[in-house]
């Protein structure tokens, strides 16, 4: 019997913030333990909440990026239970009227675009951070109370790719609109899915299986999988999928029995009576959507327009700090391709060499459009100019013309008669490379051509090189 | 409209953790068949349509929202004073894991 798998996913956002969602205390995360803590936090009695409007701009953004439809009242909700990890007894989130309703997004896999619905997204407060021991658990206020959005999937997914491709669209509408800073593993943004299977052509859903503590992109592949793998054997060994949460154990690369599931808990949600509904104007929804910053797609599709293959725009997007980087130097240089290799290649062989992420160079990115200009005007190839970056990273006093300078580099030799010369002398030397050439072999060309660079010392245009080379093979 | 039978309501208290009598029982059986058949009439009324739901039990509403400035919080020597116990500056408890 052939399955097929129907995936929703629960998406928990922490909203970047200098305030929490409802109190005044400082949002900070890696600080020492309960250091962050307001009273409302604490839930001293007599404390009330108040709404952080940045909180507010952050989740419009959001649904804005999502295609939904977006609630000009907010309206907050009480979800009761009584835990350790909020103290009021309750958490304050968005039940009834959630701030976006009925949105999509496009995920796409190996060329093909696929929509998948979402249908809401919600404003609530963290937790706090607990730390379980064997027989103890310590407790961090810091992060209770911390802005979150929750964005519900529909269950319209339906292998781990799809699920993983979801969690990484919305990680960049997140990152890019500046809204949170994404960071599975820090837990900034949590992930958990909801799994069941059912025979191809079924209408009614199967058993759902709940998967939690999914801390990466490749978890969530890989754990929706090996769950789809595991509900598929035991329904074809003839037994039943129970309703359960599992968490995910990267270790063992397997989902692991939390709980058995036997009913649905009940929140007994009722509106918060502390917050009144808020009235959003039509001007304030539609300024937080005006000043959101660029996303991730409308900066790839500039990025491609702009002559950038694919493989380097993930790349350079796959970094926003990159990505910030390249936006500051693109419009000095006269081809942002050139600027993007010097980005991709040489700047990013530095920086792993050190150690260092982009934020800690000191090269300005005008600087680094001035070294790709002396490639694009200054006659010099982009072996001589990757020279002259690299002197200017050892001595970032030097400006690039000192560092060209200082490595007695001169412009590319592009007259075709001295070109000719260093051609003639390589095809005098290379008779095999000739005669393989004409049976057709194209790598021989390239051969030759790091030849004559080798010959000149990198100081002849390779393109220009190239173009003699061809018509001198054909004469020969 | 969820129909309230009385297993309905011996489900509700046990999730609440109550204890109640049979005499209890249908005293609250007899008040929400009254209730209910009020919300019915009340249903009833032509041109409900036309209303919002009274999600809220105040009619007040605000644009108030506040500036996101974070303030001086709470010295921890306060945030931890009223806890039984403490550990490395966090929260201690006996182990209770959802």
């Amino acid at each position: 019997m052939n399955f097929e798998a129907v995936i929703g996913l629960e998406i928990h956002v922490e909203m970047k913030t200098k305030s929490k969602m409802f109190s005044s205390a400082p949002v900070g995360f890696s600080r020492e333990p309960n250091t962050q803590v307001a009273p409302l936090d604490m839930a001293f009695p007599g404390t009330m909440p108040v709404v952080n409007k940045q909180a507010v701009i952050n989740a419009i953004r959001v649904a804005n990026a999502l295609h939904m439809e977006i609630d000009h009242t907010l309206y907050f909700d009480r979800k009761n239970y009584f835990y350790s990890d909020l103290p009021k007894g309750f958490q304050i989130t968005q039940q009834a009227r959630p701030i976006g309703k009925n949105g999509y997004l496009e995920v796409e896999i190996d060329g093909v675009k696929k929509k998948i619905g979402i249908e809401r997204i919600h404003m609530e407060e963290d937790t706090c951070k607990q730390l379980h021991f064997m027989d103890y658990t310590l407790l961090d206020y810091n992060r209770a109370g911390v802005p979150l959005v929750e964005i519900v999937s529909l269950p319209e997914m339906s292998n781990g790719t799809e699920a993983m491709k979801y969690v990484e669209t919305i990680r960049n509408i997140v990152l890019y609109s500046g809204t949170s800073d994404g960071k599975m593993e820090e837990g900034s943004l949590r992930c958990d899915t909801n799994v069941s299977i059912r025979p191809i052509g079924q209408k009614e859903f199967g058993t759902k299986v709940e998967v939690k503590n999914i801390n990466s992109f490749k978890s969530i592949e890989a754990a929706i999988d090996y769950e789809i793998k595991r509900q598929s054997q035991l329904l074809l060994s003839g037994e039943k999928v129970r309703q359960e949460t599992r968490r995910w154990d990267e270790a063992s690369g397997k989902t692991v029995l939390m709980r058995v599931k036997t009913d649905a808990v009940d929140y007994k949600y009722f509106c918060e009576p502390n917050i009144t509904p808020i009235h959003l104007s039509d001007e304030f929804v539609e300024n937080a959507i005006r000043t959101c910053p660029e996303l991730y797609d409308s900066k790839k599709e500039r990025y491609l327009k702009a002559g950038l293959a694919l493989s380097d725009v993930e790349i350079i997007l796959s970094n926003i700090d990159m990505a910030s980087y390249f936006e500051k130097a693109m419009d000095k240089v006269k081809n942002p391709k050139d600027l993007a290799n010097f980005l991709i290649v040489e700047i990013n062989a530095y920086l792993n060499k050190n150690v260092l992420k982009i934020t800690d160079l000191s090269l300005k990115p005008e600087t680094l459009a001035e070294i790709v200009l002396l490639q694009e005007e200054g006659g010099l190839s982009h072996k001589q100019c990757a020279d002259i970056l690299f002197k200017v990273l050892e001595e970032p006093t030097l400006s690039p013309k000192d560092a060209q300078k200082a490595l007695n580099i001169v412009a590319q030799v592009s007259d075709t008669g001295a070109i000719m010369g260093f051609v003639t002398q390589v095809l005098d030397a290379n008779p095999q490379s000739i005669a393989d050439f004409k049976a057709g072999k194209d790598r021989a060309l390239g051969f030759l051509v790091g030849q004559i660079m080798k010959l000149s010392k990198g100081k002849v245009n390779p393109a220009e090189a190239s173009r003699l080379l061809k018509e001198e093979l054909l004469k020969r | 409209m969820k129909t309230i039978t009385m297993d309905v309501l011996k489900d509700a208290a046990n999730r609440l953790l109550f204890t109640m009598s049979e005499e209890e029982y249908q005293t609250l059986y007899d008040e929400f068949q009254i209730l209910t058949k009020q919300m019915g009439n009340i249903g009833k009324i032509e041109g409900l349509e036309d209303f919002a739901p009274m999600t809220f039990p105040f009619d007040c509403t605000t644009d108030f929202l506040r500036e996101d400035e974070a303030k001086e919080p709470l010295p921890r020597e306060e945030v931890l004073e009223n806890a039984g116990n403490v550990q490395d500056n966090e929260i201690k408890l006996p182990k209770v894991v959802l």
